[in-house]
């Protein structure tokens, strides 16, 4: 308990004294609020608007996490399929890292084109591929990656290869899994978000950063990215408490 | 010393029997490697047999061809009367290795579980067989622990336990001391004496260490490499083991006898030729 109190006072205190360094700059320099908005004015903006915030919030909130559902599903999906066969496994990580250098949010004024620009879907769609990549080449690194001597002691307990899987593989790539939702879960937020910057529904906090901007309402706008970055963190520790609680294994053991 | 008369044994007295038995790797290619070649062995039930020899002779090759793990190119092996393939299937057989390999995502019992899980045992039987187990190798106070909060030669114990879960009636154990300190080595190597005692399972137990293959073995079968083949088969005589055994007379002759023959020397008391066992 005590130990835990000491390792969360150090980096609180660095943000305490690091957002009173920045109130005082702004206010001895006088700096504009296009410029740089004051820690006061972005914290009086947050809580005056706390309760479209939470609506804005709710709303790419869902989408992120349908997007990241879908996205982890044909991940997975993917994987299980790529396993099976050596000629893609080989293709795998070239494949994925070519593809993981594409810019898909840049395919979002497409999606708007292919699909209904009013509706949820197109941002769904931007952020499923973008959550797609880390998950398939995660989890097919998980599921090949087993230790030859575990092959062979399954083989040597005459296991079929459909056992193989449930009782090696698939137990092998959880950490696997995590590695690539932990990277996943903030993407599908920032792909949410962006997604929002091409025009659509104005309901999320995408959409209310754009229009505060273009309302020089900076103080706004910022408070929004304040809330964005609230929510991003909200999945990541998310992710981490679900890896914790149903794969303790993950972040103890020590493979050689 | 005598001769043992293995060739004349009767089936049901031989636990596994090699004959003409070759592993050629990449045959016809520039890389092409002859493991094994002309391999005749034969194991007779409840025997001690020590595969010993430098890197690359193939003791771990025979090993797994014996389990079936991989194909020979030519020759026989049975193993309890069947094929190699049958014995696999039928789990007349139990292998360790030099990593315990042991599950992360299991507890220390359900890793001892898996092999009767794969066999479709119920849960209950399961878990009786796997503390009756896990008592043997002293470790039922560890059943819900995790692997990785076990020392070396705990995680090599239950390995052990788990390659008698189904109660076959032989051990292949590839080097599974080999990564554990000199002390540990020497407590591990007394275990495993204790549990074949208590078992009586036929063991065949590839080494690099002489004084192991010395203590644990009632023969140690010495290999060469390039080509890997047996040169010799060495009977030890120690009688009942204990700590004195390892500095006793009998035991440095011995020790003696298996270190010439690794050097390729024909002298040494101890001794019996090829051919004839």
């Amino acid at each position: 308990m005590g130990q835990r109190l000491r390792s969360v006072w150090p980096p609180v205190l660095i943000a305490v004294v690091l957002l009173a360094a920045w109130q005082l700059l702004v206010v001895i320099q006088d700096i504009k609020p296009y410029l740089l908005p004051a820690p006061s004015l972005i914290a009086s903006n947050f809580f005056s608007d706390v309760g479209l915030m939470w609506a804005a919030a709710l709303y790419t909130g869902t989408t992120a996490l349908l997007g990241l559902m879908f996205g982890t599903v044909l991940g997975i999906l993917a994987a299980l399929l790529a396993q099976r066969f050596v000629v893609v496994n080989n293709l795998v990580t070239p494949l994925a890292a070519g593809l993981a250098a594409v810019p898909i949010i840049a395919l979002t004024p497409l999606l708007n084109n292919m699909f209904n620009i009013t509706s949820r879907t197109p941002r769904v769609l931007v952020t499923v591929i973008i959550v797609f990549f880390p998950m398939f080449v995660n989890v097919t690194r998980g599921l090949i990656q087993v230790q030859p001597v575990q092959l062979e002691l399954m083989r040597s307990m005459n296991a079929r290869p459909r056992t193989v899987l449930r009782a090696l593989r698939v137990p092998n790539a959880i950490p696997f899994f995590f590695t690539g939702l932990k990277i996943a879960a903030p993407l599908a937020v920032i792909a949410a978000l962006v997604a929002e910057y091409f025009g659509g529904p104005q309901s999320g906090l995408g959409s209310r950063i754009t229009s505060a901007a273009a309302n020089t309402a900076y103080g706004r706008a910022w408070a929004y990215v304040v809330a964005s970055i609230i929510l991003g963190l909200l999945f990541y520790l998310t992710v981490l408490a679900l890896e914790r609680w149903t794969a303790p294994w993950t972040s103890r053991s020590h493979h050689n | 010393m005598s001769i043992e008369p293995t060739g004349e044994a009767t089936t049901t007295e031989v636990a596994v029997r090699a004959e003409g038995v070759w592993k050629v790797f990449n045959p016809g290619l520039a890389n092409e490697v002859t493991a094994l070649q002309e391999i005749d062995l034969t194991v007779t039930r409840g025997e001690f047999v020590s595969l010993i020899g430098p890197s690359g002779c193939g003791k771990s090759t025979l090993l797994r061809v014996i389990a079936d793990l991989t194909h020979a190119t030519q020759g026989a092996i049975q193993v309890a009367g069947m094929t190699a393939a049958q014995a696999r299937e039928d789990q007349r057989y139990g292998m360790a290795f030099q990593q315990a390999a042991l599950f992360d995502w299991r507890t220390v019992r359900r890793n001892v579980e898996l092999p009767l899980e794969l066999q479709g045992w119920s849960k209950d039987k399961r878990r009786v067989r796997a503390m009756e187990l896990l008592e043997m190798v002293q470790l039922a106070d560890f059943a819900e622990h995790r692997p990785w909060e076990l020392s070396g030669g705990m995680q090599q114990r239950v390995a052990i336990a788990r390659s008698l879960a189904v109660d076959p009636p032989l051990l292949l154990m590839d080097e599974p001391f080999g990564a554990l300190d000199e002390m540990t080595r020497e407590r591990m190597q007394n275990e495993l004496l204790r549990i074949r005692e208590e078992t009586g399972k036929s063991i065949i137990f590839v080494t690099h260490s002489i004084p192991e293959a010395v203590y644990l073995s009632d023969r140690v079968v010495v290999m060469s490499a390039r080509p890997g083949r047996i040169t010799d088969v060495i009977s030890v005589n120690l009688g009942q083991r204990n700590e004195d055994t390892r500095e006793a007379e009998v035991f440095f002759e011995s020790v003696t006898a298996v270190r010439e023959a690794l050097r390729g020397r024909t002298s040494g008391a101890v001794r019996s030729r090829v051919g004839e066992v």
